[in-house]
């Protein structure tokens, strides 16, 4: 906790903006109140909030430590952008003193060289208010800037401090400066979807990006015990709650896969064992679709990543799924989904010495180009649909 | 609690009940600061002297010579990193490193550290049976040698190594030298004299002696210098800043007093449990080889590491829980997905392949270990085997033309 939170009291406020274009219609009540909840969850270990939703923006107000919330909700799915701002009346002199205020406050944080390319920014949404907009920029200029002439230099084009001002009909917000938001849409306004999760690095990046996209994600991961140890299960339930910034609530299930993984070993030709392994998660994924409601399915896949990954293949495990599969790295290098997992924390989680498939299940010279009819043929002769069914009665479902 | 065969007491042992017993006032009434001036606090620094006097006289050493640490990592870093740092002035500068073949990391990732700084550093090897090859390792002994650190045994294979004679041989040969030895594992099992011994210090651990974790010592002879590795408020001498974990010290020495009253019928014991082993392994009929660098004789008896036969192809770590599912905790001496360089030197140094030490399995006792114990784990194993060489091996002929 910094003095300056400690001190601000309950005045500070985060003004968020989401994107216009997602919010017209019948949804936009709906996308509203889900962006509202994640709000009030994703700030619930910093303060309570309460949400005022205006029109085209909310009011975040925290009982505390407003600057926390701000940088924790930069990461909420369907905010644009947001600023720790204030309010008063809409009168020039209240504007003015906050304004004074808010600048003497970013000044103080500023390390960089100076004068600092600075303007005013007024937004006016009522616009029967006396003044215009650049009247309203330009009266508080004059008010801000001869104090801070060797500090500020007014850039219009290229200011990199910008002094906002929004004014309303009753009230006005000020702010010094913005945070982009990462775009998106709030978790959940888009249904849910499951997703496969391996242990691996790709398959939380994917699920982040469906998140991003406003799914809620169930998460399906397979076990294989006892050939893989306790630990993986716990490299899984990590991966979770680090995606746990994004989507506070997540369903995981944990399919025990290893009888399956057996017969399709023992009675399956070799080279097709890793794409049947995967025809058979799909099946299963699309199984749990069902209980959860979720209406697709997505994966970490990458064309030409391994060999699993090749056109033909993806097509071999594709066609077992009953639900689109949605693939968001699929054609990400492997360096760009690393770069993001960096981002997200789950990079050195996927990178724990936990094996997500044991070395014995491995065949040694995997196919590169399935046909599915030879996968219907193979797994015509184990008893797939039983084990399948068994392994999903099996399944343990946590909330993480 | 699970009922299990526990047999990874390398890795670490149950608290005794008395150890938890003398522990806890100090986690309830006596919590004052042991660096206080008022009486809470000398309480509690007058038990941490008596636990210092008991454990210093078990080993033979001064009451100032035991340093208490955070356990065996921090007791051999500061043995490594402090004795060489504060040795280097007079060979000029920085100075030789010599370490044993097979030495945990915390002293041969200390000692690479000092490589960094400029030192010299060097390794022993192992001879064709798995013990030192102990003239080579005294042929580098040299008379800018700073530090020479040889564990007392094995934590992967249980192997010993002639510390005395090292030591002896480095006094000679390495006038400068600090001679250090991690005696973690053996410590309980092993008679620990220091003077006996001849070295300048011993790195020991709570928890591998039924005691807590989060507490062990430095244990130094004579005035070896040390360079501290915490700086702050002088307490351990100065050699160990810190305020002192009164409760882990206690425990740790009521631990190590416990240990040293039963070391010769544990190592009875234990060497019971190594033939219950041997034999057991024998009715498997199958070709587990128990490894025992430098003859059985001078292996520590409470580590057993084990080759498992190929077929079947499976590594150790699968072994490992599938006895797990079994109720038998034991230990792989190589995580399955491991790198091939990152294969344990300890164990290439024995002769090892690669995909041999993925194949090796460890099992390790402690005085509460029971003969019961050792036989239900090694038919565990048998039968573990068995269903992995049913379950894999058909797949694997299956596809050999």
């Amino acid at each position: 906790m910094t003095v300056d939170d400690a001190d601000e009291g309950d005045e500070r406020l985060v003004l968020v903006r989401y994107g216009e274009l997602a919010i017209k219609g019948k949804n936009r009540s709906e996308f509203e109140k889900a962006l509202a909840r994640n709000i009030v969850s994703a700030a619930a270990a910093i303060s309570p909030v309460e949400v005022e939703r205006l029109r085209g923006r909310m009011v975040v107000h925290p009982k505390r430590r407003a600057e926390r919330v701000a940088r924790r909700l930069v990461d909420v799915f369907g905010i644009a952008s947001l600023s720790v701002a204030r309010r008063c009346s809409n009168d020039v002199d209240s504007i003015a003193e906050l304004a004074e205020r808010e600048l003497t406050r970013a000044l103080d944080e500023h390390t960089g060289p100076t004068p600092i390319p600075f303007r005013v920014r007024t937004r006016r949404s009522d616009k029967r208010h006396p003044l215009t907009s650049t009247e309203i920029d330009k009266l508080i200029a004059d008010r801000v800037l001869p104090a801070r002439a060797d500090r500020l230099r007014v850039d219009l084009d290229h200011a990199e401090l910008v002094l906002g001002i929004e004014v309303r009909e009753r009230d006005a917000f000020v702010f010094a400066g913005r945070e982009r938001g990462l775009g998106g849409l709030p978790v959940g306004t888009l249904g849910k979807a499951v997703c496969l999760l391996s242990g691996g690095i790709d398959s939380p990046v994917a699920a982040w990006m469906a998140m991003k996209r406003g799914c809620d994600v169930v998460f399906a991961s397979f076990h294989s015990a006892p050939y893989i140890g306790e630990g993986s299960r716990r490299k899984i339930v990590q991966l979770v709650k680090r995606l746990g910034r994004w989507q506070p609530r997540s369903r995981v299930a944990s399919i025990p896969f290893t009888a399956i993984q057996e017969a399709i070993r023992d009675s399956c030709p070799e080279g097709y064992r890793t794409v049947l392994y995967r025809r058979s998660m799909q099946r299963l994924a699309t199984e749990l679709a069902g209980r959860e409601g979720a209406g697709c399915l997505v994966t970490g896949e990458s064309l030409g990543q391994v060999a699993s990954q090749t056109m033909e293949n993806l097509t071999c495990i594709g066609a077992a799924a009953k639900l689109p599969v949605l693939r968001p790295l699929i054609c990400f290098d492997k360096q760009e989904t690393i770069d993001i997992a960096r981002r997200l924390g789950t990079f050195e989680i996927s990178n724990l010495p936990e094996p997500d498939c044991c070395t014995v299940f491995l065949p040694a010279r995997p196919v590169i180009r399935g046909v599915l009819s030879r996968c219907l043929d193979a797994e015509a002769r184990i008893p797939l649909t039983e084990l399948e069914a068994n392994a999903f009665e099996h399944m343990e479902v946590t909330d993480v | 609690m699970e009922r299990s065969i526990y047999l990874d007491c390398a890795a670490t042992t149950p608290v005794a009940r008395e150890v938890k017993a003398v522990m806890v006032p100090y986690l309830e009434d006596e919590w004052g600061n042991p660096s206080s001036r008022h009486a809470r606090g000398v309480r509690v620094m007058s038990a941490i002297d008596e636990a210092r006097a008991s454990l210093a006289a078990l080993v033979g050493i001064a009451d100032e010579g035991v340093v208490f640490t955070s356990g065996g990592t921090e007791a051999n870093n500061l043995a490594v990193l402090g004795a060489a740092r504060a040795r280097s002035a007079r060979v000029g500068g920085t100075g030789h490193v010599l370490l044993g073949p097979s030495e945990h990391p915390c002293v041969s990732r200390a000692a690479e550290a000092l490589a960094e700084e400029g030192f010299d550093v060097e390794t022993g090897r192992h001879a064709d049976d798995g013990a030192l090859d102990l003239e080579d390792f005294v042929e580098r002994m040299r008379e800018d040698t700073v530090l020479v650190a040889v564990m007392l045994a094995s934590n992967e294979h249980g192997g010993t190594y002639p510390v005395r004679t090292i030591a002896s041989r480095a006094r000679e040969r390495s006038p400068h030298a600090h001679v250090h030895t991690d005696a973690v594992q053996a410590f309980g099992k092993l008679a620990l004299d220091l003077p006996e011994l001849g070295v300048d210090s011993a790195a020991v651990s709570a928890h591998k002696v039924h005691g807590p974790k989060g507490s062990g010592a430095l244990l130094v002879a004579g005035n070896a210098p040390l360079r501290p590795l915490f700086f702050g408020g002088g307490q351990e001498r100065g050699v160990r800043s810190g305020t002192e974990n009164p409760a882990g010290i206690v425990g740790f020495v009521r631990a190590a007093v416990l240990a040293d009253d039963s070391q010769e019928e544990t190592l009875a014991h234990l060497r019971r449990l190594r033939g219950v082993l041997a034999s057991e392994i024998d009715a498997l009929e199958r070709s587990v080889r128990v490894l025992s660098p430098g003859g059985e004789n001078a292996v520590l008896p409470s580590i057993a590491a084990m080759l498992l036969p190929d077929p079947p192809d499976a590594p150790a770590e699968v072994v490992l829980h599938h006895l797990e599912e079994r109720g038998v905790l034991a230990s792989a001496g190589s995580a399955c997905n491991s790198k091939k360089k990152d294969a344990s030197p300890a164990m290439t140094s024995l002769g090892l392949g690669p995909e041999e030490v993925l194949r090796i399995l460890r099992f390790s006792f402690s005085r509460s270990t029971t003969e019961d114990d050792v036989r239900v784990g090694v038919r565990a194993l048998g039968d573990v085997l068995e269903e992995l060489a049913s379950k894999i091996e058909p797949a694997r002929a299956d596809r050999r033309p």
